[in-house]
């Protein structure tokens, strides 16, 4: 049985590598969305300020064997974490067009939610501040509905267009 | 022509730090003679800016290259019209430009019929006076506009093909007509405090002039996405680069200003933060220039480096410091003057969330764009922040912001109850409901993409109940037709109806937005002569490849006929053009717009069997941004458009009148 397992395995492997080599000989599309994943995540270091997705390989030689490497690691199976983990220990983390999510730069990721929460508690307490400044006595006082105010609004302009025409 | 050239910035520096002087010893002896003189010095500083303006442009157009500037950027079979354009092409340029606008908006102000007699002018006069000391300072110099070259070449080095381009004329004129005009209400603020004026009257007189900055912002930043969408082959139109970023910041907080006036307006609060949101859109102006000119980032906006970024660094610190010293020498006269709210629930509270929100995208924005920076001085390793970071953080933060805006027209000044609540939302939350379902059904299944029309379903009904709310309200009253009453509705409150209008806009952009990034299919492909790329219901059939010369380019172009399910939509040429004086060639695409979505073809290579590549997008909703920009200019004119009606001006209550 577990050497059936292992034969079975073992065309399957067969299976999928001649499907790779089927789309090897084909011809890669460089745009394509599976690509896009890995390659969207390298920043091209040619000076073109763009990733290696979307860097020319017309105008740009660094990324024509870059986009072929890639290639190559996804031919092997490797997803796209296997391959940015890859380049990382290589070149480190400036090869990322966006900050690792662990480490100091997990402080790019949180900064701005963390400030907004905080902020957002600050409000909080400054509208409830303000709120109970009225007074609970007066929070009973009749409640302007938006249609009301609509209505109230279009009289008072009506009136000062009067107002305007006679006096 | 270079004496007389250089005399107009060497003057006008003279001028304005004459006029700065005599106009802030004349406030401070009370002498209006003294204003006057600087007044006067005001007119000769926009004649200096003008004669500048035009002594460049006289260079430019006829081409004399004995000019660095004209050298460099301009080259003799180039359109006039490019020739021109050029002036801002390049940092001594744009700056030029700059001062222009800064020079002209000064004199608009000092000499407006409605600010005569009015004793902020002196005050608004200086603190706009002190910024084109600083700009006439730079043009002298630091990044001197006049300069002739040992030698005359005979032949400039040409203008970057990619600003080449229709968008190019306009971008920047746009940007730094907003970039400017973010100085006046920030020139305002200061001239209120320092006169001890803690009222509205500032933001009203203003208003104006804040919401024409705040277009022209945005004008700036669409017609270079715009510019980019066309012109750089990528099929992209933000890629949230650093300069990018530096535009959006100050968009974002000037966004939020226009907003939170109301409050102020209505219930006399948020003075502090209002003049805070003023000082840091304009401060965010100068940081956006810094980040362009000094090279500190990395950046597809390849202006020259140059040590032209640190003046503006100083400059703005400086700037900043004493607005915030100002804002605290008048802190208890703000602070006496609290206003209270009704209750949780209400339109103040939603314009709060709104500029929490909106200063918070600005804040993420700011992190993302500096982080390198930090992340090299404390761990010495300059990471990349780029495009994915910002997808990422920005997206739910500015879709909240959306949820805000469909809600708020709904929410009643004072005080919503449940009972309102519940009447007002009841309809505008089933039918967005509805809507998501009814996505699901037809097939759009991300979640994003769900949530996010969603949300603008809502911002839709929202909007529409709206309108048709005053409408019905005025017909009860006056009995006018439905068209009638709308248009009268609207003319009576522009700020509002315009500011819908503008919601409208910004509802259509994130429609395109959303599925431009969520639904967009791209393929790369080499074919044959006679072969054909399929992506989704195009076809598209490779039937020439050729070689054309328009004056010293070369131009190589293919001939592709596009049929969409089986019918032809007709023959387009990608076109790639290799320029006789520029290393770089550049992908003139073919679009193929309409409604559903943009054919974006790019011809990326060629052998010499004729085989060629090509890369073919679809890019869905491109034109709903578009249809949403428009809508936004047509809003934000809507609002300032001086009608009969609104829009008066207030008269001045302030504490001193001395001087005017």
């Amino acid at each position: 049985m577990k050497n059936k397992f292992y034969v079975g395995l073992l065309v399957l492997a067969f299976i999928f590598q001649g499907s790779f080599l089927g789309v090897e000989a084909k011809e890669f599309d460089y745009k394509s969305p599976e690509f896009k994943a890995v390659a969207q995540q390298f920043a091209c270091t040619c000076g073109c300020g763009q990733d290696h997705y979307e860097c020319d390989p017309n105008t740009c030689n660094l990324t024509t064997e870059f986009k072929a490497d890639l290639v190559d690691m996804m031919n092997k199976g490797w997803d796209k974490d296997k391959i940015r983990e890859y380049y990382v220990n290589i070149y480190g983390e400036e090869i990322l067009t966006s900050p690792e999510k662990k480490g100091f730069s997990l402080t790019a990721w949180v900064l701005p939610f963390a400030a907004l929460g905080g902020a957002g508690a600050g409000l909080y307490f400054v509208i409830r501040k303000w709120v109970k400044r009225r007074g609970p006595e007066e929070t009973d006082m009749i409640t302007q509905n938006p249609e009301e105010e609509v209505e109230s609004e279009i009289l008072s302009s009506i009136i000062d267009e009067e107002r305007k025409k006679y006096l | 022509m270079y004496l007389f050239a250089n005399a107009t910035i060497y003057i006008g520096l003279a001028i304005a730090i004459y006029s700065l002087l005599i106009m802030t010893l004349g406030i401070s002896v009370k002498n209006q003679k003294m204003v006057n003189s600087g007044k006067g010095g005001l007119i000769a500083l926009l004649v200096c800016t003008s004669l500048a303006m035009l002594s460049m442009f006289y260079l430019l157009a006829t081409s004399q290259f004995q000019y660095e500037y004209v050298s460099d950027y301009t080259s003799s079979e180039l359109p006039v019209i490019y020739k021109l354009t050029a002036l801002w092409a390049g940092n001594a340029g744009s700056l030029l430009l700059w001062t222009f606008f800064l020079t002209l908006y000064i004199a608009m102000i000092a000499f407006s019929r409605k600010m005569k007699g009015n004793p902020m002018v002196p005050y608004i006069s200086s603190i706009l006076l002190a910024n084109a000391v600083f700009f006439f300072f730079i043009l002298g110099f630091v990044a001197k506009p006049f300069v002739l070259l040992d030698q005359v070449p005979l032949e400039g080095k040409g203008l970057n093909p990619m600003l080449q381009n229709p968008g190019m004329i306009i971008h920047p004129v746009t940007l730094y007509l907003g970039y400017v005009g973010l100085a006046i209400p920030f020139a305002f603020a200061m001239a209120a405090l320092l006169l001890k004026n803690v009222d509205d009257f500032w933001i009203k007189m203003t208003r104006r002039w804040t919401i024409i900055a705040w277009l022209f912002l945005s004008l700036g930043n669409i017609f270079g996405g715009q510019w980019a969408y066309v012109e750089l082959g990528w099929g992209g139109y933000w890629a949230w680069d650093p300069v990018e970023n530096a535009s959006f910041m100050p968009w974002l907080t000037a966004t939020a200003f226009l907003h939170s006036v109301m409050i102020q307006e209505r219930k006399n609060m948020l003075k502090i933060w209002n003049i805070s949101l003023i000082i840091v859109s304009y401060a965010l102006t100068l940081f956006g220039t810094f980040l362009v000119r000094s090279g500190v980032l990395t950046s597809v906006h390849a202006f020259a480096n140059s040590n032209l970024g640190l003046y503006f660094l100083i400059f703005m610190a400086i700037a900043t410091i004493l607005a915030l010293y100002v804002l605290m020498s008048r802190y208890n006269l703000l602070k006496r003057s609290a206003g209270e709210f009704q209750s949780f629930v209400s339109k103040e509270s939603s314009f709060l969330v709104n500029n929490l929100l909106l200063v918070g995208a600005a804040f993420a924005v700011f992190w993302g764009t500096v982080f390198p920076l930090v992340s090299e001085a404390v761990r010495g390793t300059k990471v990349t922040v780029g495009l994915p970071f910002f997808n990422k953080v920005e997206a739910p933060i500015l879709l909240s912001m959306m949820f805000v805006m469909a809600v708020c027209p709904l929410l009643a000044w004072q005080r919503s109850t449940v009972k309102n609540l519940k009447k007002n939302f009841m309809i505008p939350a089933i039918l967005a409901v509805v809507a998501m379902v009814l996505m699901v059904v037809l097939g759009i299944t991300k979640a994003w993409a769900v949530i996010g029309y969603g949300v603008i379903a809502l911002l839709l009904v929202t909007h529409f109940l709206e309108f048709y709310r005053g409408v019905k309200a005025r017909r009860k009253m006056t009995k006018e037709s439905p068209l009638v009453a709308l248009y009268r509705l609207m003319i009576r409150n522009r700020r509002r109806y315009g500011g819908y209008i503008v919601h409208l806009g910004i509802a259509f952009i994130t429609m395109g937005i959303i599925g431009s990034q969520n639904y967009d299919v791209e393929t790369m492909k080499t074919v044959p002569l006679g072969g054909s790329i399929e992506l989704k219901d195009y076809r598209l059939n490779y039937e020439r490849l050729d070689q054309k010369r328009e004056g010293i380019n070369d131009i190589v172009y293919a001939d592709v006929t596009v049929f969409r399910n089986g019918k032809r939509i007709g023959t387009f040429q990608p076109e790639k053009v290799f320029y006789g004086n520029w290393e770089q060639p550049s992908s003139e695409v073919a679009i193929i717009s309409s409604i559903k979505e943009d054919l974006y073809i790019v011809l990326s290579a060629w052998e010499n069997d004729g085989k060629a590549t090509f890369v073919v997008k679809i890019n869905p909703m491109m034109n709903w941004m578009w249809f949403g920009s428009f809508m936004i200019v047509i809003g934000a004119l809507f609002a300032v458009w001086n009608g009969k009606y609104g829009n008066v001006t207030p008269r001045y209550t302030g504490v001193r009148k001395e001087v005017s």
